[in-house]
């Protein structure tokens, strides 16, 4: 009885297994085409690859491009070292995704064979509008211009005014160290503030161990001329006066900064001191706008120009650039695209972000309230002594094996500076040897 | 009764406490997931840190959900998943049960390379086949991304269906036989049809191998096939760590399998047995 | 047709999957370890024979990670069956009344690993972390900032296994009980009768009737940690100094982010080789039962 059963051919089965390949085909057909928004096919639509701060720099100028020519633009926004490897992955495999990408200064010299070249587009009035440092890097070390600049940045000193202001520690300040309580614009005077506020429950100062700009900048204040490597690039000069003197005012502070240095990237520092717990902070000067107003911090915060080393003021520039993949899709709406942003640069100085390249819009806007940190910026970018970083195609494998870890080691009590220098320009050499 | 149980009260009482701690202290981590999906940012990355929100909100919800694209990586992600689950149980279950019926040298080499397929770690296989699809033009599609999850699932459900197989006797094939069906016709109409269980089993555990896979489609999606454990990811930006709708994103997308589990809970567990009864 | 040609037939669609999906990407992956190349000038492919593998066996990178990855798996693996083995047998003692905790053990093994490994960095992370401050409350530290989880590069590779240990102890769980539920009850009976006491039962009777089962389990969680990507990628990325960069790791940021194919390629010939020769290892040693005894 059971068998005969079993071998009944059940309707069941038959329906089931026609709603399995109903289903088969449906899903086929949805994947076919990706569910995913808007597709970049046909000039209506431009993909654009963002990070974070990219994204909101470009979406004023993307909104009026659409009203202006209905093309509209797509971002892609991935975390910072996600939009490295998305670059690297598809210009290797000759895949393209996208348009247009914004990229960080120090990528254009591993990316340049891949980018088209720009060369007619930076005209003598374009040369004229922009600081010599950022047309500088537009070249990605190469003999072309493979970006347009899209915003510059630096780092800047963030400081509580509530403290600074505060009489009790006005007095206090100026009884212990001779001199009144002001926004630091030395090494020394960075260092005593910091000291100064380090107690209880509040540091002095944020200092970062996994990420390196700060310390790059700290370089340059000490009078480094070849930031890392040889002008050549093929040895490093880590390990130099310059490099020792930095590292070892880098980490005399860790001592008021909270705990956790070796792990203390952007987010870290940054949350620390919207949180409260550090009286200051350096950091990209796009944060100045972007304080929540849930901070218990917000509105206390006045912005000043790196402090000054040996060798006076200096930071590095981070400026991002708008560039075209060679085997990328629609490059003439790229172009058209890239143009524009460019005209409209003033546009991004309202966004969140709220950074701009050209100097002509710095100068438009560095007065207006809320844009305090224009000027520190300007004063950082134009200083002497910044120097850029090395347009070494190697960079990002440099900063991720030999700087970064270099500094996790450093911040640590006990550490010898110079050794982990010397070893690391071992290990910058190996690297830029291949 | 099996013979390690204890039949002492006390004992009893003992071990349950233990184990309720134990539970508890498992689910924490999820718990206070679920909690920070309904803080304010500034909460979220408080020093030092609360387990319960003072203000609740559920802007992380909807600030997940408008996000561009988040919507639509759920539905790749579910396409996804049901292409590579379709795609598994089609190629395991004949595979399977030529292996276990028909025991041929060539079947027994076949299981050994499928588990040695298993032991490749996913960036060997993923980098080659980003220009595997991109030469078949078919860079960025939820049926590239299917094809890359099935083979990791694929051994598995070869070997679960080969375990379903081997506890359905032959006599049912033979009497198939016997009534004049095919092979195929008793495969068909006969054996699928009892292991039906068995199936369902490795369709939830191949489903489940395409919906938490992740560094597939990282390395072979970019805009239209992206499924949302890449977004969640992307989340994390230099400037500024959205907790709050990164744990949002991340409890909507367990809620699915949470409910797939909760359905089929009793298929699942028959599906660990059989791994241990399998020698 | 024959049985054989017609279970060849049945193997055929699989088979084929696996070579063009699998097999062939694995060839070509092998191939590109005798060259190296620029992938993005997409310049000559240099052929240098073996000198991509000597680099790979002198770099001290490869070396540590190997090191690394042998570890991760170890303490993964480790946990895994220690608390696994613990809270079965806990079910057991309980019988049908541990039901209920059976049921709510399903859910971790259905969490995505990228979500598991964001978690635990929100969990771990200092200064917001909040498992320091439950332990800095409970008085267990001295202060939340004694442990730097996935700051300290002692401390980081413990931590990256914490969402590991956490996602696959309930399928060990799982499988371990339903193992234990097929130890006949009268050969335990029997040795309790002749005086044997819990502990005696457990390592004379019960793990060694286990071995089979214990012994799948081990090779398959043992490849899956050791190949493990995701929890660790989101955690900690490689650092601090890069000491939590495992192999997957290593070639992964060799391939992506140093763009150097064919250096990649050798580690990962390397990685799968030694993955190979681990497992026939662990085959012959654990699964080939020096005697069937009790």
């Amino acid at each position: 009885m059971k068998l005969r059963h079993l071998l009944r051919p059940g309707r069941r089965s038959a329906t089931t297994a026609s709603a399995v390949a109903i289903a088969a085909v449906a899903a086929i057909a949805l994947s076919g085409c990706g569910a995913g928004g808007a597709t970049s096919s046909g000039p209506k639509t431009l993909t654009v690859l963002v990070e974070a701060g990219g994204h909101a720099e470009l979406q004023p100028i993307a909104d009026l491009y659409k009203k202006d020519t209905g093309t509209t633009v797509r971002f892609v926004e991935l975390p910072y070292n996600g939009l490295y490897n998305r670059v690297n992955s598809e210009l290797s495999s000759g895949s393209i995704s996208f348009a247009v990408a914004a990229l960080d200064a120090i990528w254009l010299p591993a990316f340049k064979d891949g980018l088209t070249s720009m060369n007619s587009f930076f005209t003598e009035e374009v040369k004229s509008d922009n600081f010599p440092a950022i047309l500088d890097e537009a070249k990605g070390g190469g003999s072309n211009y493979v970006g347009v600049p899209a915003f510059a940045n630096s780092e800047i000193v963030y400081y509580r005014t509530d403290l600074f202001n505060d009489a009790k520690n006005k007095t206090a300040f100026q009884s212990e160290f001779g001199y009144p309580l002001a926004a630091p614009t030395t090494w020394q005077q960075y260092s005593d503030i910091a000291k100064f506020f380090t107690k209880g429950s509040l540091y002095g100062t944020g200092l970062p161990g996994a990420v390196e700009t700060q310390y790059l900048s700290t370089l340059s204040q000490a009078g480094e001329k070849s930031m890392v490597l040889n002008p050549a690039g093929t040895a490093s000069t880590l390990g130099d006066s310059y490099s020792v003197k930095a590292l070892d005012y880098y980490t005399s502070l860790v001592k008021y900064a909270p705990p956790g240095t070796a792990a203390a990237d952007w987010n870290a520092v940054q949350n620390q001191f919207y949180q409260g717990k550090t009286a200051m902070m350096q950091f990209w000067a796009h944060a100045y706008r972007q304080v929540p107003t849930s901070s218990p911090v917000y509105g206390k915060i006045g912005v000043a120009a790196l402090p000054a080393g040996p060798a006076g003021i200096a930071g590095v520039p981070g400026p991002y650039y708008l560039s075209i993949p060679k085997a990328g899709k629609n490059p003439s709406t790229a172009m058209d695209f890239v143009k524009f942003a460019y005209d409209h640069q003033a546009l991004s100085a309202s966004t969140s972000l709220g950074l701009v390249a050209r100097i002509s819009v710095l100068k438009q806007f560095e007065n207006k309230p809320g844009y305090a940190a224009f000027r520190p910026m300007i004063d950082t970018l134009s200083a002497p002594a910044t120097i850029t970083r090395p347009a070494s195609p190697n960079w990002q494998n440099i900063v991720d094996n030999a700087l970064v870890p270099m500094l996790q080691k450093a911040v640590v009590r006990g550490a010898n500076n110079s050794r982990l220098l010397q070893a690391a320009a071992q290990q910058v050499n190996s690297i830029v040897a291949k | 009764m099996n013979g390690l149980e204890s039949r002492r009260w006390s004992t009893r009482t003992i071990i349950w406490i233990a184990l309720a701690i134990a539970i508890v202290l498992y689910a924490f981590p999820f718990v206070y997931m679920l909690f920070t999906s309904f803080k304010i940012p500034i909460e979220t990355n408080a020093i030092p840190p609360k387990i319960l929100p003072s203000v609740w909100t559920i802007d992380n919800y909807v600030k997940a959900l408008q996000t561009d694209g988040v919507v639509a990586s759920f539905i790749n992600s579910i396409d996804t998943a049901v292409i590579s689950t379709l795609l598994s149980l089609v190629l395991a279950v004949p595979a399977a049960y030529a292996v276990t019926r028909y025991r041929t040298r060539l079947g027994r080499v076949f299981i050994l390379l499928a588990l040695v397929m298993r032991m490749v770690p996913a960036i060997v296989v993923g980098t080659p086949l980003i220009t595997v699809f991109h030469n078949l033009g078919m860079s960025d599609t939820s049926v590239a991304l299917a094809i890359a999850q099935t083979t990791i699932s694929l051994p598995l459900s070869i070997w679960l269906m080969a375990s379903f197989f081997e506890s359905v006797p032959t006599e049912l094939e033979e009497a198939a036989r016997v009534d004049g069906c095919s092979r195929l016709s008793a495969l068909w109409r006969v054996i699928l049809p009892v292991t039906k269980g068995g199936i369902a089993v490795t369709a939830i555990f191949a489903f489940l191998a395409s919906w938490n896979d992740f560094i597939f489609a990282l390395l072979l999606t970019s805009v239209r096939a992206v499924t949302t454990p890449v977004m969640i990811a992307n989340f994390q930006s230099q400037f500024g760590l959205d907790w709050g709708t990164m744990t949002a994103l991340s409890v909507l997308y367990s809620i699915p399998v949470i409910l797939l589990t909760l359905a089929l809970q009793r298929h699942i567990v028959a599906g660990l047995t059989l791994g241990s009864v399998k020698g | 047709m024959s049985d054989k040609r017609f279970a060849a037939w049945l193997l055929f669609p699989a088979a084929l999957f696996l070579a063009v999906f699998v097999a062939w990407p694995l060839v070509r992956f092998i191939t590109d370890s005798f060259f190296t190349y620029n992938p993005i000038s997409d310049g000559p492919h240099k052929f240098v024979g073996f000198a991509n593998y000597v680099e790979t066996f002198t770099s001290p990178a490869f070396a540590n990670s190997a090191w690394r990855t042998v570890a991760y798996t170890v303490i993964v693996v480790f946990f895994e069956f220690a608390l696994g083995l613990i809270v079965a047998l806990l079910f057991t003692s309980l019988g049908n009344a541990s039901r209920v905790f059976r049921t709510v053990f399903l859910y971790p093994l259905m969490i995505a690993p990228i979500v598991a490994g964001l978690l635990w960095r929100f969990l771990l992370i200092d200064n917001s972390g909040i498992v320091n401050q439950l332990l800095y409350e409970a008085h267990l530290i001295p202060s939340p900032d004694a442990i730097g989880w996935l700051s300290d590069p002692n401390v980081a590779l413990f931590a990256i296994a914490l969402p590991d240990i956490w996602l696959t102890t309930s399928f060990i769980t799982l499988v371990l009980f339903a193992g234990l539920q097929n130890i006949p009850a009268d050969v335990l009976e029997a040795a309790r009768i002749d005086g044997a006491r819990y502990p005696t039962l457990l390592v004379r009777i019960v793990i060694p009737m286990l071995r089979p089962v214990i012994a799948v389990a081990l090779i398959v969680r043992g490849v899956d940690a050791a190949r493990a990507f995701d929890t660790i990628v989101v955690m900690t990325n490689g650092g601090p100094q890069n000491s939590t960069e495992t192999l997957s790791l290593l070639v992964y940021n060799t391939q992506i982010a140093n763009g150097d194919p064919g250096l990649a390629s050798a580690m990962g010939t390397v990685y799968l080789v030694g993955m190979l020769l681990a497992s026939v290892a662990a085959v012959m040693l654990i699964w080939r039962p020096g005697s069937e005894d009790r």
